[in-house]
């Protein structure tokens, strides 16, 4: 039923005069008043009589007369170092992930990526922000119940046996920020009219972590990442699921190459949206660029 | 001759061109309520409102046969509350004609009511077009002032350096109203569409809601109108609202002869104008149109992007700006 508060404001204006441009009425105390008054003889603007007050000389904060403040006297430790160049991985656990699925914001029929999530609008990401892209977190781990081919930026090693317990596939993916602005408005992007851009290789200290097979690195050898897969679920005690014979085989296996950043679509290509149409280069020295790392 | 009718305190008053007894309104009404019980649901609801005939003249057995439009599909359904009624009627005759009653959308015509909101809505809307023309010079704009009036020392009068000084009776003003101020700005878009949310369901629980079919008058004589909005209790001023701008003749050329009573499509739609008037008056395709676009705008996942107004005064520029540098300086040739 509705709520009681709406009936009984709706039953209420009923017996109300009419709702008209003359009585409706903003909600009491939204109106700011200034404090300055200009009238002859009232110029001390609310700030007091005379002293630090008045005149806006008040101690620093943190000032302590003298003496050596706390701020100083306490070594500093530096939790936010480098804040500024930092990558971030903004979390989305895995119980908001099979909320998504449940409530079809996202297809499970397609591998699931940054577009996929940033197209819902419920998550974004920013770029001046040094956001790399997603970190999925381990909260509703028990509860995920969804077979998916997931890319992500950051998981652990908890997230992947969860996942691959269900009989789904996952790999961590980097993408470099122009990637990465492409990949999260999508449609803004193609209206530029650029070329999709190839991706670049991880910074160094970020290497490791995605050739790594127990991260389900991008850049990790398939084999190895076959022989962690197994690792994995003898140590958390499932039954992997065998994908040889499986009908979404061909779904759970797809993955891009280390330079695409877009499924089907490979970098070079522009996509006219106004004529509905693709352009592919032709030119050689293009395609070398392309279709190298460097 | 006017005869006159009367409720208690309410008087009603007929002139002689359009005369109806009372009796036989009430009449007509009861009919076909009546008739509205024994119709079982239709599922098709357009054609239902396509066969309808609203004649004025129609017997108490055609308005039996009338087919009748009990219900209506609703966009995002919800489960918290019951779907509104609403009365379909017909402009086709002084008492009208009930065609059926239809379902509106309790999101947009039982929300809670926000006056707080409407008032915003309004504020906004007398604001955003005023323009502040108010104008005091200052003290360097006034003519004269440059010179000392008297000499600082010697003359025992009180020390002053301008004729101008705010201090003196022909002097400027001490922070004055400057230029032309625009006051725009851009009220929310979401709470541009609750406003309208919460306008509807004013309307709708003050009973002052009126849903017909369509336009069509029998007559284009403003008088008829007139006389229909006494008849039916819509107050003194009424605002007509249809899907298009292209509406009937014979109501345009009414209304346009009536004071206070005005037609809008539904893209001009606006709270202002919904609480201006005392009745509001929509038809079918004007409440599928508002419905469905205020529908999509609650449900729609965008992110607005703040608004910016980056023009500047050079783009309201009709003549290009000279370019000084094209111009070549004039210089005397040498004569000898």
């Amino acid at each position: 039923m509705a709520s009681k508060v709406t009936e009984k404001a709706l039953n209420l204006i009923k017996s109300l005069p009419r709702v008209a441009i003359s009585n409706v009425k903003d909600l009491p105390g939204t109106l700011y008043k200034k404090k300055t008054n200009r009238s002859a003889g009232r110029k001390k603007k609310g700030r007091g009589d005379k002293g630090q007050g008045a005149r806006g000389t008040l101690d620093p904060l943190g000032y302590e007369g003298g003496q050596r403040p706390l701020i100083d006297a306490v070594p500093s430790e530096k939790y936010y170092g480098k804040y500024a160049i930092r990558r971030q991985y903004p979390p989305i656990s895995l119980l908001e992930i099979q909320r998504l699925i449940d409530l079809n914001r996202v297809d499970v029929t397609r591998p699931i990526d940054v577009s996929s999530i940033c197209n819902t609008r419920l998550y974004s990401l920013d770029v001046a922000k040094n956001h790399f892209g997603f970190n999925v977190t381990e909260e509703g781990c028990d509860l995920f119940a969804s077979k998916v081919n997931l890319e992500v930026q950051w998981v652990t090693e908890l997230v992947i046996a969860a996942i691959e317990k269900n009989g789904g596939t996952i790999t961590t993916r980097y993408y470099d920020p122009q990637c990465l602005a492409a990949l999260f408005d999508t449609q803004a992007f193609f209206e530029k009219g650029q070329p999709i851009p190839k991706c670049k290789l991880p910074p160094q200290d970020a290497l490791a972590y995605y050739s790594d097979p127990n991260f389900r690195g991008y850049l990790a050898d398939p084999e190895k990442i076959l022989m962690a897969r197994e690792k994995l679920a003898q140590k958390y005690g499932y039954k992997l699921p065998d994908l040889t014979d499986d009908p979404l085989k061909d779904l759970l296996l797809m993955r891009k190459d280390p330079l695409q950043i877009f499924y089907g679509l490979e970098p070079g290509w522009i996509v006219n949206l106004a004529d509905k149409c693709i352009l592919k280069p032709k030119d050689e020295d293009y395609l070398r660029y392309y279709s190298n790392v460097y | 001759m006017k005869t006159f009718f009367t409720f208690g305190n309410i008087v009603l008053k007929t002139s002689s061109k359009y005369n109806i007894p009372l009796k036989k309104f009430q009449a007509s009404l009861s009919s076909s309520i009546r008739s509205l019980k024994n119709v079982q649901n239709t599922d098709d609801t357009t054609s239902a409102i396509d066969n309808s005939l609203p004649g004025s003249s129609a017997s108490l057995s055609q308005v039996t046969k009338q087919p009748l439009m009990t219900s209506r599909d609703l966009k995002f359904p919800v489960h918290h509350t019951y779907p509104r009624l609403a009365w379909l009627d017909s402009l086709a005759s002084l008492e009208g004609t009930k065609l059926g009653m239809i379902d509106l959308h309790p999101d947009v015509f039982g929300t809670y009511p926000r006056i707080d909101m409407l008032h915003k809505n309004i504020h906004w809307q007398k604001l955003y077009r005023h323009i502040d023309y108010s104008f005091e010079p200052s003290r360097a704009e006034l003519p004269g002032g440059g010179r000392k009036p008297w000499p600082q020392k010697g003359l025992g009068k009180a020390r002053h350096g301008s004729i101008r000084s705010p201090l003196w009776l022909s002097g400027s003003k001490a922070h004055g109203p400057r230029g032309p101020k625009s006051y725009f700005y851009m009220l929310p878009r979401p709470q541009r569409a609750m406003g309208l949310r919460v306008a509807l369901t004013c309307k709708y629980g003050q009973n002052d809601l009126v849903i017909v079919d369509n336009f069509d008058l029998p007559t284009a004589d403003p008088e008829y109108l007139y006389e229909m909005a006494d008849v039916r209790f819509w107050g003194y001023s009424v605002l007509f609202v249809d899907d298009t701008d292209v509406m009937p003749e014979k109501i345009t050329e009414a209304v346009s002869q009536i004071r206070g009573f005005n037609l809008m499509p539904a893209y001009g739609l606006n709270v202002y104008s919904m609480l201006k008037h005392d009745t509001l008056v929509l038809t079918l395709a004007a409440v599928e149109k508002i419905e469905g676009k205020l529908l999509d705008e609650l449900h729609s996942t965008r992110v607005e992007t703040k608004f910016v107004n980056r023009l500047r005064p050079e783009d309201f520029r009709t003549k290009p700006k000279e370019d000084s540098t094209l111009r070549k300086p004039f210089t005397k040739p040498l004569m000898f």
